[in-house]
């Protein structure tokens, strides 16, 4: 009887302390701030309508979340998702975007897609409804193509000419990007370790350091070594009468400094852009790359040290020796 | 007779140790980069036809004779044409990237102006160019331009 009775009590007062936990947790539990629809993407409806189901949540200001995502711990989690989120793609301010930005941005959701990255996997955990399929990402890829035969002539990002905002500390003689990232022409002596293009009709040449070089051909890329840089040198393409394509207008200078300890916030690495023939930094505050760079270097990027264009492993070594003999 | 059983078969044994080893290092695949020496990167260009990216490199002499736009290269230039294949970039769909090395060219035109041209290709593929054509090939292009 007397346990019966103490075992009751027990019961009892674990949950009472239990809900008098929770009920704490939400007095600390601040909810997400709402903000207005500015202006929302104009896309086909089919393409809409697998955004609004599988990217709205978190990126716009049109949350449709589950009784579970506001209570805490869960809300703590889910609004701090939802905050990065909408700085990095915000689909209720889309508005604020040029043709180019809205085409780099499609480009962006659709690698995101098809690399599996999103929609995240712990938000389609709890949200199932949410997850897609790939008939979704043939019909946003369907979409992202003909935005590029559509305008053929668009650039990548046409950022804000920050016209006077370009730091000039008076020992530094080149732009230095808000991150502390400074321009330096000495990649053009630097080794050209690959060539690309991309969707936006630019061709660009990629140079690496010493340091950078020796991590490709060691592989040694998981991290890279503190002092590598890289840098891609972006120019439009011109097309020869027989087709063939030529680099153009100089479009930007792309720098990435690996420094583990100062650009602890985007996987060690430092990111700069320097446009046009002032080479203008991009980037209002230091921490601009948080925003737009790393997003997709972290996410599609990370079996190559966040970077893209590493040479792909196709060569022998026997073949380039007898190739680079004289 | 058994004597020579053995030995064929420890033979056997041994040979296909060896193309297992091989296989276990990616086929002896690698990340490589071209190394132009004291040459500098003077310009580039894609072939969408043969899908194809080439680098062009070259000493002070070929930075000067295709600035000037010169239908020669002068006396004492040495000018690297390195072409490679262009894929899909594996991690960006919308990108292209260079990958197998196919060939490297060289002009190179001595004191007297004499104008030397040699291509270096993978073995399989042996074509002999046209010499005057690839010549003016490279004098076609013009070094970039950027700040």
């Amino acid at each position: 009887m007397d346990t019966v009775k103490k075992k009751r009590n027990f019961v009892a007062i674990a949950f009472l302390v239990i809900s008098g936990v929770f009920g704490g947790l939400q007095l600390f539990s601040k909810p997400l701030e709402g903000k207005p629809v500015t202006g929302k993407i104009e896309a086909p409806k089919e393409v809409i309508s697998i955004l609004e189901n599988s990217c709205f949540s978190c990126h716009s200001n049109q949350q449709n979340l589950s009784w579970y995502d506001k209570i805490a711990p869960v809300s703590w989690a889910v609004n701090k998702d939802i905050r990065r989120a909408r700085e990095v793609l915000n689909f209720s301010e889309w508005g604020k975007l040029s043709p180019a930005e809205h085409k780099g941005n499609m480009y962006a959701i659709l690698n995101m897609m098809q690399s599996g990255k999103m929609p995240l996997h712990e938000y389609t955990l709890l949200h199932p409804s949410a997850k897609i399929t790939p008939k979704d990402i043939e019909i946003i890829k369907k979409y992202t193509l003909s935005l590029s035969s559509a305008n053929p002539a668009a650039q990548h990002k046409n950022e804000p000419h920050p016209a006077s905002s370009i730091p000039t500390a008076a020992a530094t003689k080149f732009p230095v990007s808000p991150n502390g990232v400074q321009y330096t022409p000495d990649f053009k002596n630097w080794k050209v370790i690959s060539m690309s293009t991309l969707f936006d009709n630019s061709i660009r040449v990629i140079y690496g350091n010493d340091i950078a070089v020796k991590a490709v051909e060691t592989e040694n890329f998981h991290p890279w070594p503190d002092g590598s840089i890289v840098v891609k040198s972006v120019w439009k393409q011109e097309e020869l009468p027989n087709g063939e394509i030529r680099p153009g207008k100089f479009i930007n200078a792309q720098f990435m400094v690996k420094d583990s300890k100062q650009y602890k916030d985007t996987e060690g690495w430092g990111f700069a852009k320097f446009s046009g023939d002032d080479l203008h930094p991009t980037g209002k505050t230091a921490s601009f790359a948080k925003e737009s760079c790393i997003a997709c270097h972290r996410q599609l990027a990370e079996k190559t040290g966040y970077l893209f264009d590493v040479p792909m492993k196709v060569n022998t070594q026997r073949l380039i020796q007898n190739l680079q003999k004289k | 007779m058994k004597n020579t059983i053995l030995i064929l078969l420890v033979s056997l044994v041994a040979l296909t140790a060896c193309r297992k080893e091989n296989n276990d290092k990616d086929n002896g695949l690698k990340r490589v980069v071209f190394d132009p020496g004291h040459l500098k990167f003077i310009s580039n260009s894609l072939n969408p036809k043969k899908e194809t990216m080439s680098a062009l490199y070259g000493n002070e002499k070929a930075l000067e004779s295709l600035s000037e736009e010169n239908k020669t290269p002068e006396a004492g230039t040495i000018m690297k044409l390195v072409t490679w294949k262009y894929h899909e970039n594996p991690q960006y769909i919308g990108g292209t990237i260079t990958g197998e090395l196919l060939s490297i060219e060289t002009v190179q035109t001595d004191n007297a102006g004499n104008i030397s041209y040699d291509i270096k290709n993978d073995i399989a593929k042996n074509t002999s160019p046209n010499k005057e054509e690839r010549i003016q090939y490279f004098m076609s292009y013009r070094p970039v331009s950027r700040p």
